[in-house]
């Protein structure tokens, strides 16, 4: 028996451009981006991830380094997006720019073009149509854990952690604008992160709705 | 003035990085850390991380000032170019 592989491998030895083009593209779309409009670079960062899955099994990032470490190489597999969520709305586009913000028109502009942002960045978090009337959901925004919440057509973000018990606040039960804690059922109203318990409100976000994406506004410091 | 380019080998803004370097005549050390094995691969990404906190590439450093990504404009001023 050979040596157990440390990650499941992924793709066809025959896999092409065109392949992980069709397989990242509607992926990426949910996350709020889209390939770079500058088709050359595109061809040659899929080019570097193809000669990354022939040497290692997996498409990683070309530009992020593997360190050996499973949990930490997991974040750096394309498209990384999830993992940097905050960073890369600030920039635009992911690190190596093979992915840019849906908005973005011209995304030749945007290569090579890196001033950490810091601020207050609009961070595309789930599509509407990902996230039906009456429903919360958790996403992780760089250190923030976030619970995103819809009711009818209204859209509200606030911690994801209950202050009782630490419970994840996105596995509970929509009550028209409050949303109870799947634990214990402590109540938290999503307009504003107050609860019915003292001293006890967690923290909101500032949401917007940009061509049917919510966004949730962090600060990066 | 010292220059040192940390890349990777299979990166395209490190390619970039280079030969922007490399047309304006500056002299610098390079080193390619996916290329490397075993410690020498470890102390590299180790070396690295101390200097930029993270892993991405890639990492210019001039003097003591770090540069991480292709930041024209940053070499540019740090070089005087």
């Amino acid at each position: 028996m050979s040596e157990a592989a440390p990650v499941r491998r992924r793709f066809n030895p025959d896999t092409t451009i065109e392949d992980l083009k069709a397989y990242m593209a509607p992926f990426v779309d949910r996350l709020g981006y889209k390939f770079n409009t500058d088709e050359e670079f595109v061809d040659e960062v899929l080019t570097s991830e193809l000669e990354l899955l022939e040497s290692t099994g997996d498409v990683f990032c070309p530009c992020r380094v593997r360190t050996g470490d499973p949990k930490e190489d997991a974040k750096i597999v394309c498209p990384c997006i999830p993992f940097f969520r905050d960073q890369f709305a600030g920039l635009n586009k992911c690190w190596c720019g093979l992915f840019i913000l849906n908005e973005v028109e011209d995304g030749t502009e945007l290569l090579g073009v890196i001033d950490e942002p810091t601020g207050p960045v609009d961070v595309p978090v789930f599509k509407v149509a990902d996230l039906p009337d009456g429903q919360i959901r958790h996403v992780k925004v760089g250190r923030h854990d976030i619970a995103v919440a819809r009711v009818a057509d209204e859209f509200f973000a606030l911690s994801n952690v209950c202050r009782h018990a630490f419970a994840p606040l996105a596995e509970g039960f929509m009550d028209g604008y409050q949303v109870m804690c799947p634990w214990h059922g402590w109540r938290y109203d999503v307009r504003d992160g107050t609860t019915d318990h003292p001293g006890s409100d967690v923290k909101t976000y500032p949401v917007s709705v940009v061509d049917g994406e919510i966004r949730v506004r962090v600060t990066i410091r | 003035m010292s220059v040192m380019l940390y890349g990777l080998s299979t990166c395209p803004y490190c390619r970039m990085t280079r030969k922007y370097l490399e047309d304006n005549d500056v002299e610098f050390d390079i080193l390619e850390v996916d290329l490397l094995e075993g410690d020498e691969r470890a102390e590299a990404i180790a070396k690295v991380k101390e200097l930029s906190n993270g892993t991405s590439f890639p990492v210019v450093v001039v003097d003591d000032e770090v540069i991480v990504g292709f930041n024209k404009k940053r070499i540019k001023e740090l070089l005087s170019l």
